[in-house]
């Protein structure tokens, strides 16, 4: 334990101005992880629209915890560790559907939606009738809480509320989450391994705006005339230490529905939703348009192209990237067939953007797990010092792109590890 | 049962095999003619999913392991989307693919399925795509084709192609080949 808060210390700059690729490698920092960030911190679990009726269901993970979450009979979710309390077999094996109960195949015990122990084969035979089932039903997630149809998990019982936990990032989240009275809905799931620690997927949602004109140069317009000019109406957001977004502040003069970009048939979407967005989000959030961002830990978003992505940590160097396309639950089916077209050619295991995001996250974990590459410090200085306020926009701002995100994300990291700000 | 096209199968099968080839030879200009304008090629997620009674194997189906409704793909892409891809590849800055992966297709199992009215042949095939970028980027996967060809002179041209992939999570870091 000591051990790890010496390495934390000495791997994570003060200001965070650089950190040492010893974090994304270390065996002993990533056991603690899974204690410090993933039984403490709220996780994404899915999305309400998942669980349409009592008794859907659906798996993920929290950390590399097996979860199983649910919908009562009495329309309530709730997550679980998916594993019988008899002798630890795996409970439910398919990724999702509809169940009245969930029987493990070992021995048959068989427990309710909501997690009670319903019957155990022999009760009375074998158990004497003495198996008390009000102390053997499912292992609850201590803490369930939904923000606007996201659904999170905590496993500490004295968490604070989620509300708290996402501080100003809320009033962000709630451009994509609120804009519409129906809200939205998930769609899918890609899911695909990547052989890149889950911190370096992690900072690059955060706050990587520098990276998009190298990463992603086959998709940039030609001739390429400058990749990392300034963008007037680019800003990087950090609500809240550790959490972290990328905003394109539109001008007054345009409406969303004019910002480009989109095809006809969205854009006649936009301009139809403008007076709502309007009523429900004031005068300033309809016009901050989310590019990129990051609920600490593992809760990533590419907004523009309508994806909501897990990073669930598969040990040190290997994540499983869970991407959902969020839309609108009440946009006509034509736009949402055209935003999730769109989400799926950029971002996923085939997206033109994506694969080439994979291929340097990969880069980064191989080549620094070497003894050598370890010590050596990264740089995270971009725009330190130059952080900003701007009227109206809750948290502290990069005028342009800016590291100010990732810094966040790893102060935020070292607190949650050692309990103590950097 | 119906009559076997000896000759059908065998020039379904050595269409398959020279277009096997034009991609591990990334012969894409090649390849984009064998592409009919009005394809769709779509590779759909695929899910761990409860079958029907166990009596009943009717309900059996991959159907229920694959994209729904409100669901996504992995790919679906028009023939501009296809063109795009190869474009990217073509782009010197798709470093997913730059340096290019070393690769090889091997397809078999070809059984051509309906034929219908205006031409078009269903064909189901097995498919063994391994790619390789040194001994650390190695990835391997089998899927299903389900093709629908076209036929005019002689030739084939693909107007829609369906890849059910066999694994649920994708083990390859990404899906940078065509499949």
């Amino acid at each position: 334990m000591n051990a790890c808060v010496d390495l934390i210390e000495r791997s994570v700059a003060p200001d965070a101005s650089w950190i040492r690729p010893d974090i994304f490698a270390d065996e002993a920092l990533y056991r603690l992880e899974q204690e410090r960030i993933f039984g403490r911190c709220w996780l994404l679990l899915g999305h309400e629209s998942q669980l349409p009726k009592p008794g859907s269901f659906f798996r993920t993970h929290m950390g590399e915890e097996p979860i199983l979450v649910t919908r009562t009979l009495e329309g309530e979710v709730r997550a679980f560790l998916n594993l019988c309390r008899h002798r630890g077999a795996q409970l439910c094996h398919e990724d999702r559907g509809v169940a009245k109960s969930f029987n493990c195949r070992y021995h048959g015990w068989a427990y309710a939606c909501d997690g009670k122990l319903l019957a155990a084969p022999g009760e009375k035979q074998l158990y004497y009738g003495e198996l008390d089932k009000e102390e053997w039903g499912l292992v609850r997630v201590a803490r369930v809480e939904s923000y606007k149809g996201l659904v999170f998990g905590n496993f500490d019982p004295d968490a604070e509320p989620l509300a708290d936990y996402l501080g100003n990032m809320a009033w962000y989240l709630d451009i994509l989450l609120d804009r519409r009275a129906g809200g939205t809905e998930l769609l899918g799931v890609q899911r695909w391994r990547i052989p890149a620690n889950w911190k370096v997927v992690a900072e690059n949602h955060v706050g990587d705006e520098y990276h998009v004109g190298f990463t992603h140069g086959s998709q940039l317009p030609r001739p390429i005339e400058s990749r990392a000019a300034p963008i007037p109406m680019a800003r990087e957001i950090r609500p809240e230490l550790g959490h972290g977004l990328g905003v394109d502040v539109i001008p007054e003069d345009i409406s969303p529905g004019e910002r480009g970009g989109f095809d006809e048939e969205v854009n006649e979407y936009l301009r139809s939703i403008a007076g709502e967005m309007k009523e429900r989000l004031g005068e300033m959030r309809p016009r901050l348009f989310p590019i990129h961002g990051l609920v600490f830990p593992t809760l990533g978003m590419i907004p523009i192209l309508n994806s909501i992505r897990v990073i669930h940590p598969i040990g040190p160097g290997e994540v499983e990237l869970w991407s959902y396309c969020m839309v609108d639950r009440d946009a006509p089916q034509q736009v949402k067939d055209i935003l999730v077209q769109r989400s799926i050619a950029a971002f996923g295991p085939a997206g033109a953007f994506e694969q080439d995001d994979s291929a340097n996250w990969t880069g980064v974990t191989r080549n620094t797990v070497g003894q050598q590459a370890r010590k050596h410090r990264l740089n995270l200085s971009m725009g330190l010092g130059h952080e900003g306020e701007v009227p109206g926009l809750p948290g502290e701002v990069g005028l342009t792109a800016s590291d100010i995100n990732q810094r966040g994300f790893y102060l935020r990291w070292v607190r949650e590890m050692t309990g103590v700000s950097a | 049962m119906t009559p076997v096209d000896a000759q059908l199968v065998t020039d379904l099968q050595l269409w398959y095999a020279r277009e096997a080839r034009l991609l591990d030879e990334r012969r894409y200009d090649l390849w984009l003619e064998m592409v009919d304008f009005g394809v769709r090629y779509q590779v759909p997620t695929r899910y761990l999913t409860a079958q029907g009674d166990v009596g009943d194997f009717g309900a059996w189906t991959v159907e229920r392991e694959l994209t729904q409704a409100a669901d996504v793909f992995l790919i679906d892409d028009d023939y501009e989307g296809v063109r795009t891809r190869i474009e990217r590849l073509q782009s010197g800055m798709a470093w997913a693919e730059m340096p290019p992966s070393i690769t090889r297709r091997i397809v078999g199992n070809v059984e051509p399925g309906e034929m219908r009215e205006d031409g078009g042949i269903e064909v189901f095939s097995a498919l063994m795509a391994f790619k390789s970028r040194g001994p650390q980027e190695r990835s391997f996967l089998t899927a299903q084709r389900r093709d629908l060809l076209s036929r005019s002179e002689g030739d084939f041209r693909l107007r829609r192609r369906t890849v059910i992939i066999d694994d649920t999570v994708l083990m390859g870091e990404n899906l940078s080949i065509i499949l």
